[in-house]
């Protein structure tokens, strides 16, 4: 045995423990080294799933106190963004207003004033409003806006073809909207005789509603919130072809 | 039920997109000229792999680029076909760059492109003036003959369809 063989020996002899200890450390790290990314994983998941959780609850105030002193503090850029939009909303809704009591005003005019509400007067006291001609939805369209393809209708009488309508009321609305550059506007009646086509406009589609006899405002006005509770009730998500004009057959008939 | 796909013919005026579409959709071919105003619309239903597929049809009024066809006939389209006139060449002297103002405001939507008028011409020699211009066409197609014009639209439902 030469000197260096000795003192081989002679390590192992006195460091055998301390080498048995390193080699159980290695072997332990070796496990966690494969154990951890796992463990890991699930920890920061959780933690991640509550934080999120959480997120409405511990950054709402601070995101509601940022956006309001942010609001604070640009008030004028804020007006700026918001007038043309809540302006025009405004004024449409003021316009309509003025014209449904417009009308009211008109009728309340005519049936105290006319020849027969006189004789009415006369006869028993109070006068009398008679609707001669009552307003009848004929013909329910919900369009696809851009392509113009129909998603669903309803018609009490068999008429034209059906993706013909659609497609040339949108062609005309397109026209109009685009030719008279009106910005941001959109077409929303059309008046033939005895007939008015009622345009409500929705962001991906349009409903075209033909209407029978004189529509007027407060009818039209009815007729918009029926149409708004028709949109909540049934184009959400996916809408089925069939699906709609059954709807639509439901909601309008009556 | 049937699937509804809308398809936009465009190109020059007089390059037949109006009569296109009456052969394929009416069967009939009028040699008199009526400019089309704003658009006029048709459908068709034909029948693909086992389904109905209805197509409604916009024959847009010519414009010498389509950067000036108004933008909101084209919009929500499924396919377009692109018509030229192989008798007048500015019809197709700036296709390069009108096929890509298409691919790039309406992606994924297919493009047949398209030859009309094929019976008025020698089409050898004008695939050499298409070679030499490096001009890619689908179809050579007469809507006065009817030659090739079914083909067109059911080879734009397979594009459009994806199969």
């Amino acid at each position: 045995m030469n000197d260096s063989e000795k003192l081989l020996h002679l390590k192992r002899l006195i460091l055998n423990e301390d080498w048995n200890a390193a080699q159980r450390i290695f072997k332990r790290l070796d496990e966690l080294d494969k154990e951890l990314p796992g463990k890991m994983d699930t920890i920061v998941t959780k933690r991640l799933d509550k934080y999120t959780s959480e997120i409405p609850e511990k950054l709402g105030p601070v995101i509601t106190q940022a956006l309001s002193e942010e609001i604070k503090n640009s008030q004028d850029r804020v007006v700026d963004a918001l007038f043309p939009i809540i302006g025009k909303m405004i004024k449409k809704y003021i316009q309509k207003e003025i014209a449904i009591l417009q009308e009211n005003i008109n009728k309340q005019l005519r049936n105290t004033f006319s020849i027969f509400s006189f004789r009415s007067k006369s006869k028993k006291g109070t006068p009398k409003t008679i609707e001669l001609i009552k307003s009848e939805i004929e013909q329910v369209f919900v369009i696809e806006k851009g392509s113009g393809l129909i998603i669903g209708s309803y018609t009490k009488h068999a008429t034209v073809d059906e993706d013909m309508i659609s497609g040339m009321l949108t062609a005309i609305k397109s026209f109009v909207e685009d030719a008279f550059q009106g910005g941001q506007q959109s077409l929303e009646l059309i008046q033939y005789e005895l007939y008015k086509i009622h345009i409500q406009n929705f962001s991906s589609y349009y409903i075209a509603v033909v209407i029978s006899g004189p529509a007027d405002d407060s009818f039209r006005s009815k007729l918009e919130d029926k149409l708004f509770d028709f949109s909540e009730q049934y184009m959400k998500g996916e809408v089925d072809k069939l699906m709609i004009a059954n709807k639509l057959a439901n909601f309008f008939a009556s | 039920m049937s699937v509804s796909k809308k398809i936009v013919l465009v190109g020059h005026y007089g390059v037949g997109k109006s009569s296109l579409i009456r052969r394929f959709v009416q069967n009939i071919f009028s040699d008199s000229y009526q400019v089309t105003i704003g658009v006029h619309i048709l459908k068709k239903t034909v029948p693909y792999k086992g389904e109905d597929i209805t197509l409604v049809l916009w024959d847009i009024e010519g414009k010498e680029n389509i950067n000036q066809s108004r933008t909101s006939y084209l919009l929500g389209t499924s396919g377009f076909v692109f018509v030229i006139d192989p008798t007048r060449d500015t019809t197709y002297q700036n296709l390069k760059e009108e096929l890509i103002f298409l691919e790039k405001n309406y992606p994924k939507v297919p493009v047949i492109k398209l030859v009309n008028k094929s019976d008025l011409i020698n089409i050898e020699e004008f695939q050499k003036v298409l070679a030499i211009q490096n001009l890619e066409i689908d179809f050579f197609s007469s809507a006065k003959t009817g030659e090739n014009v079914e083909n067109v639209f059911m080879q734009l439902v397979s594009k459009m369809l994806g199969t």
